[in-house]
């Protein structure tokens, strides 16, 4: 099977079992690297932001004792899913990434040219996501701590990136709930916040259309996922002696990384927005340029026989016994 | 007698000339048994050039005809816009005095000889082409369209030099685009979605044969000459792609056959040498005769007329037609280790890599007097070499047959050297 057709049946899998796995008593936990979110009544696990933004909204002191060892363990579950499945999290598994990735099917499908950024607006970019997750840490903590003498940020800003999250309106619909989507007028925080999600919401849909994963360039849970980078155990390797340099990767790359193209001398090309959705390896024409491995064992390896394969030109090898 | 008869008769006096080197090659070549059989296809093509090239490109009679230089125009292209793309990079001796008239002497033997098969009549398709496509690659190339564009019609395509850059693909890929406005103009065919993806997967299936061809020259013994690959490349210049891919899927076939019977084109322990530099183009094939006659083999090459033509592959992404022309122009432009770029970076590792994956001996570096890119490159060449322990030697020469015996005395001595080496590491 391809990979880009394993891919979709994996996340398709994933989205149900997230999405209706209640339905059938699955569940995996609250603390997990993906957007698969909170607000959706049958999910079958939920995404680790919610708690996290919850545990942080206590006074200091709290953290010495048991807050502290709920908080570190928390953490410990969520290192842990995040190391061994690295990124794949969000290539192959995320809700909300799956919605994205439709989304631009449905694009080309109706022959819609994709949009680029410019590179370097693309570099800019990548520090928006940190803003989020400073935030989403920041003002929990602010909620029930003073910064220098400053006073408490109030309660209605609690859980502050779910309440602007576009997937806590978008994902609940999938199980029929359509009550994330208003505009909660009970006080002018939340009126801000809600019609800030509503503009959000609107966005996502119009640039998913345009712009491959556009929303994924600024998620926070990738900022926090990227702190594995170069410990997962599923990883992205590069031989640069091998590298034509090409460009075939980064042109393909839904996250339009340039590093998997330009990179010659490091081997860890796990970067910071690699989302490990392996597009860069199926398109590589040359031998072992690119490899992902699992535990340093290779499982998908880029090579020029299987570029052309992949290319659709498998039913074409009448005349050669190896080619093609 | 007037210049029209003049020149008439000078074009007849070339092509017998031509006639005459063409019968030289292939003479010996035809009495050799050891060859492969299905060589013949590829054989036929250049023994046409004696009766001035007639029958050499292979297009129905109807189609436009796009001529090329470099290897820098789109053939997904044309062939996509219902044309026949043909190569005219140039290798023949006969054609250069001609070039002279209109080119400095310092110009290289290849772009006289172009501009001499284009102002005169020798070979027919330099004639009949109905665009000429020429890449502002090095300056001599630069200067062409404006040399011929009496003879044919012409249209340039500008190239970046610093590859690396976002402008600079930007700017290619607006190149690309416009050349293949040019090209619709031309056959009145216009470049659609399913016909650009026809010509892309016709050229990748080319790029299968391709990759088992290179696969194939691995093997040790050799099974086949480094002159044959360069013939078969060079075949795939005036030949339709689709009738190439077959006739290589043959040969590849028998070659196989080869490897398993262990057949070779050499004695054991032929050295191995790999050939890289200015481009070899028929009949310009004196330094590969030359190795092959004291026995040694040329396992690879790095030429743009040969390894590196159809090396390169074009990755359709999502289909659509901008994405298609996108995947297009990246292919021509980034992965290309010609020396008119900036840095030789992908140049030098795809050297090492050759020189690994076929477990080359030595290296010659071949120069054309007056091609600058190759020329400037030498040293950086030279130093990579020589701090990987690989030797290396450098010959300058040009089209002319007349240092043959020379050429012949240094690449000996360099494989002496080579087989003393390997003496050396034995013990
Ligand atoms: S709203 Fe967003 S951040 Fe909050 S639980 Fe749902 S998916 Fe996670
Ligand atoms: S980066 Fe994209 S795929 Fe990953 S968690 Fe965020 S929304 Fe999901
Ligand atoms: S596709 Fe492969 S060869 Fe091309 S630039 Fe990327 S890693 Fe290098
Ligand atoms: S670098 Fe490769 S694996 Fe990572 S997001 Fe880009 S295409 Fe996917």
């Amino acid at each position: 099977m391809k990979v880009y057709r394993l891919r979709i049946a994996v996340q398709a899998i994933s989205f149900i079992i997230l999405i209706y796995g209640g339905l059938f008593y699955i569940d995996m936990g609250n603390r997990m690297p993906t957007f698969s979110c909170a607000y959706v009544d049958d999910r079958g696990g939920g995404c680790f932001l919610i708690g996290f933004q919850h545990m942080l909204s206590r006074p200091f002191g709290e953290f010495l004792g048991d807050a502290g060892i709920r908080l570190l363990k928390a953490m410990g579950i969520f290192a842990l899913w995040s190391i061994v499945l690295n990124k794949a999290w969000c290539g192959w598994i995320c809700p909300f990434g799956f919605l994205q990735d439709m989304l631009s099917k449905i694009r080309s499908f109706f022959d819609v040219d994709l949009s680029r950024f410019g590179w370097i607006t693309r570099t800019r970019y990548k520090s928006v996501k940190y803003i989020f997750l400073v935030l989403l840490i920041l003002i929990p903590l602010g909620i029930a701590n003073s910064f220098f003498g400053l006073e408490k940020i109030p309660r209605d800003w609690s859980v502050p990136f779910c309440q602007i999250c576009p997937a806590r309106v978008i994902l609940p619909v999938f199980n029929g709930d359509f009550s994330q989507i208003h505009i909660d007028f009970s006080s002018n925080t939340t009126m801000v916040l809600t019609t800030i999600v509503m503009v959000l919401v609107a966005l996502f849909f119009t640039t998913a259309f345009v712009k491959r994963r556009f929303f994924c360039s600024y998620c926070p849970m990738l900022a926090l996922l990227s702190l594995f980078d170069k410990i997962g155990l599923l990883s992205l390797k590069k031989n640069g002696q091998r590298c034509t340099r090409c460009g075939n990767c980064s042109r393909a790359c839904p996250m339009e990384i340039r590093e998997i193209e330009e990179e010659k001398v490091l081997t860890n090309l796990v970067t910071q927005d690699c989302t490990l959705c392996l597009r860069c390896v199926e398109v590589c024409p040359e031998d072992k340029a690119l490899e992902t491995r699992f535990c340093g064992i290779p499982i998908f390896t880029a090579s020029q026989q299987g570029f052309l394969k992949r290319q659709g030109l498998d039913e074409e090898s009448h005349t050669n016994k190896n080619g093609a | 007698m007037d210049k029209q008869e003049k020149r008439k008769r000078l074009a007849k006096k070339i092509q017998l000339n031509l006639a005459m080197t063409v019968g030289e090659i292939f003479d010996p070549i035809d009495e050799d048994t050891t060859r492969p059989k299905k060589m013949a296809y590829f054989d036929r093509i250049f023994k046409t050039f004696t009766q001035g090239g007639e029958g050499a490109v292979n297009r129905k009679k109807t189609q436009k005809l796009i001529g090329t230089y470099c290897l820098f125009v789109p053939e997904e292209i044309i062939y996509a816009a219902g044309g026949q793309p043909v190569r005219l990079c140039a290798g023949a001796y006969e054609s250069v005095e001609v070039g002279e008239e209109f080119l400095p002497d310092s110009a290289c033997p290849m772009v006289k000889s172009e501009v001499g098969f284009t102002t005169l009549p020798v070979l027919s398709f330099y004639q009949q082409c109905d665009l000429v496509a020429i890449p502002a690659s090095c300056d001599w190339k630069a200067k062409m369209a404006e040399i011929i564009h009496d003879y044919v019609p012409v249209v340039m395509l500008d190239m970046p030099k610093v590859k690396e850059g976002e402008a600079s693909r930007a700017f290619w890929l607006s190149e690309v685009k416009r050349f293949t406005k040019e090209v619709e103009k031309v056959t009145g065919m216009r470049v659609t979605r399913s016909r650009l993806r026809g010509a892309i997967q016709m050229i990748q299936k080319a790029q299968v044969q391709f990759r088992r061809f290179h696969e194939i020259r691995k093997a040790e013994p050799p099974v086949i000459h480094g002159r044959d690959a360069l013939e078969v490349l060079n075949a795939y210049f005036y030949d339709h792609v689709e009738s190439w891919t077959a006739a290589m899927a043959t040969l590849n076939d028998e070659l196989e056959e080869r490897v398993n019977n262990r057949e070779s084109v050499a004695k054991p322990m032929a050295t191995r040498l790999l050939i890289t530099g200015s481009p070899m183009v028929f009949p310009n094939w004196k330094i590969p005769t030359v190795i092959e006659e004291l026995g040694g083999v040329m396992v690879a090459d790095e030429f743009c007329t040969s390894n590196r033509y159809l090396h390169d592959k074009v990755a359709v992404d999502e289909g659509l037609l901008s994405d298609m022309l996108h995947a297009i122009a990246d292919r021509y432009l980034l992965p290309s280790c010609c020396p008119i770029f900036s840095t030789t970076i992908d140049r030098r590792d795809r050297l090492l890599q050759l020189i690994k994956d076929y477990r080359a001996e030595g290296v010659i570096y071949h120069i054309l007097k007056g091609c600058h890119p190759y020329d400037v490159e030498t040293r950086i060449i030279e130093k990579l070499l020589q701090d990987n322990g690989v030797p290396m030697l450098k010959i300058e020469t040009d089209y002319s047959p007349q240092d043959v015996e020379q050429l012949r005395t240094r690449i000996e001595a360099f494989m002496e050297t080579l087989k003393g080496q390997r003496h050396k590491e034995k013990s």
